[in-house]
């Protein structure tokens, strides 16, 4: 996504750099926060503690700022930048590839000091064992460093002692990206507080999600196929809860941003998981033992386990909205991309599946006998049988 | 010369234990007329089957230790059940002792009824299980049997509400119902 706006380098020296022991080490955990470097190795390193040096070499720096800026951008690229795809742009949409719709000035990443002190903390202390404190204030993050820190945490998240010390900081804690992606593990009781999402809709926050529209519909879709396995009523819960609200939050943002492009990925994982009938079962089958004893319990561990596709209501909605935008209408253009979205993955039928499997749990709904079938005489918008119109 | 004794505690207590279970669900009652009306009619039906009005416009009915509350405006259905019980319980513990080594008889005293309350604590945690099983067996045995009401409930609002709109569309010349298919047919003259 950068090429240009880089300030000049002076040559390159003859051979690979020197770096010390410690600077070694960063860049070691710095590529493996970015997916090229041994998940495995790269754990270890960040669960070791070194000693900091008074500072960085020069050589040092340098290498930091080309795997940080060649790494986002090799990423983002791989996830869906490449496609040429449409995307909304000042309510109008926009075809082509990210480099192709967005100008060089709102797609070029800016990585600010927070990252630079986290990969020093993360080197020199165990973080999962550590009493020095570490943490950035998310208002000073650039868009560059959420995402930065959204991979690291994702690289991070596997080791339960290193997610437990992350998740408490509000780098991270509190990055819509982590929430957008994986809200199951940003909370640790029943207690759910998602961010502010607002922000991801605007500049170079959006100009991500759109390059990350792919990446989220695969992660959401692994995420519920891995549900089937899990045998943990509150763990499932948890997980449940925290994506309902996330999800939820987003969807408000997105609808009020003006942005529903941008949840794509609700709707292709919805798609994705309903091509045919489907049943709870899917979801909460790997649930082990009875459960907790209060029935009421159990239905919002169930209900819990479905918020994906309990998205389906919101996003039924925004097509319903779609459907009544005249041509002479704002957002006309908008709301027929939507359209051709929703279309594209037959987003009634989706719908209908999605609420066909979220009233299974529902009590009180079994299967009803004698269920008045409503005449096409009366129904609404239909002429009455016998009648002369 | 050293002497052992045995003392021997019991305690006794005696709690009012309650436990209950809730669940909360949507009604689905289709918008065939304006919700003010369709609210309407499902009051109404819910009169005739033993609900009450409450004064912030709910219907509630009590079946035994079983509520069943309906939010007519909203459709939400809400079935608790709820349990009480009054429950002694005993406990008895021996302990030896010995005059001129160990704890004295106070504190050796002290310390078995400390022990006593906490065996009447976790008889008492196994009673409150027991209730809340209880609670919740009631609830499941009722929700078995308040669906197929529910579900005639909203049959019967459905009905109604297809014949008061055949009537705002026309004269209803003719209305058939089929009760074990359930099937309504509605000819109108407009």
């Amino acid at each position: 996504m950068t090429r240009a706006a880089v300030p000049p380098r002076p040559p390159d020296p003859d051979g690979p750099r020197q770096v010390s022991k410690f600077e070694f080490n960063l860049l070691r955990i710095l590529r493996f926060m970015v997916g090229h470097f041994p998940a495995d190795q790269g754990m270890q390193l960040v669960r070791a503690a070194v000693s900091r040096p008074e500072c960085l070499s020069a050589g040092a720096v340098d290498l930091i700022k080309d795997t940080l800026g060649k790494a986002c951008v090799l990423f983002l690229v791989r996830q869906g930048a490449w496609r040429n795809d449409k995307y909304l742009r000042d309510n109008n949409p926009t075809p082509g590839r990210v480099w192709e719709r967005i100008p060089l000035e709102e797609r070029s990443l800016l990585f600010s000091r927070p990252v630079l002190e986290f990969l020093l903390w993360a080197t020199a202390e165990k973080v999962n064992d550590t009493k020095a404190a570490w943490d950035a204030a998310p208002k000073a993050l650039t868009p560059a460093d959420e995402l930065f820190f959204w991979l690291a945490f994702d690289a991070t998240r596997t080791d339960p002692d290193l997610l437990a010390a992350l998740r408490k900081k509000d780098a991270f804690r509190l990055n819509p990206l982590c929430w957008a992606t994986f809200p199951g593990d940003m909370v640790e009781g029943d207690e759910v507080t998602p961010p502010n999402f607002a922000p991801m809709f605007e500049g170079q926050r959006a100009v991500l999600l759109e390059c990350l529209q792919p990446h989220l519909t695969h992660r959401w879709i692994r995420s519920e196929r891995m549900k089937g396995q899990m045998g943990d009523w509150k763990k499932m819960r948890q997980q449940g809860r925290a994506e309902f609200a996330a999800l939820q939050a987003f969807l408000k943002a997105a609808a009020e941003a003006k942005r529903t492009d941008l949840a794509r990925f609700v709707l292709r994982t919805n798609a994705a998981l309903f091509t045919s009938e489907m049943t709870p079962v899917f979801w909460t089958g790997g649930l082990q033992g009875s459960g907790p004893p209060r029935l009421a319990d159990r239905l919002d561990t169930q209900r819990s386990a479905l918020a994906v596709p309990r998205q389906m209501d919101i996003l039924e909605g925004w097509q319903n909205s779609a459907l009544n935008v005249g041509y002479f209408d704002d957002g006309y253009q908008a709301s027929q991309m939507w359209k051709a979205d929703w279309e594209a993955v037959s987003g009634n039928r989706v719908a209908a599946r999605a609420r066909a499997t979220v009233e299974m749990l529902e009590p009180l709904r079994g299967p009803i006998g004698g269920t008045p079938a409503a005449n096409p005489a009366v129904a609404p918008g239909d002429n009455p049988e016998g009648s002369s119109g | 010369m050293s002497r052992a004794y045995r003392i021997t505690v019991k305690e006794s207590d005696t709690r009012h234990l309650k436990a209950g279970d809730e669940i909360c669900t949507q009604l689905e009652i289709l918008e065939i007329l304006p919700p003010e009306d369709m609210a309407a009619l499902l009051k109404e039906e819910l009169k005739k089957r033993g609900f009450e009005e409450q004064d912030d416009g709910t219907m509630v009915r009590k079946d035994g230790e079983l509520t069943v509350k309906v939010d007519p405006c909203s459709g939400e259905v809400s079935v608790k059940a709820e349990t009480e019980e009054t429950v002694a319980q005993e406990a008895k513990r021996d302990a030896t002792g010995f005059n001129d080594v160990g704890p004295s008889e106070k504190s050796l005293r002290d310390r078995v009824k400390d022990q006593l309350k906490a065996d009447l604590d976790k008889k008492f945690e196994q009673e409150q299980s027991r209730l809340q099983n209880k609670a919740t067996e009631q609830l499941e045995k009722h929700l078995t049997e308040l669906q197929p009401e529910i579900s005639e409930v909203v049959n019967q609002v459905t009905r109604d509400a297809l014949k008061q709109k055949a009537q705002q569309m026309g004269t209803v010349k003719e209305i058939s119902e089929d009760a074990e298919s359930g099937s309504l047919t509605i000819k109108v003259e407009v």
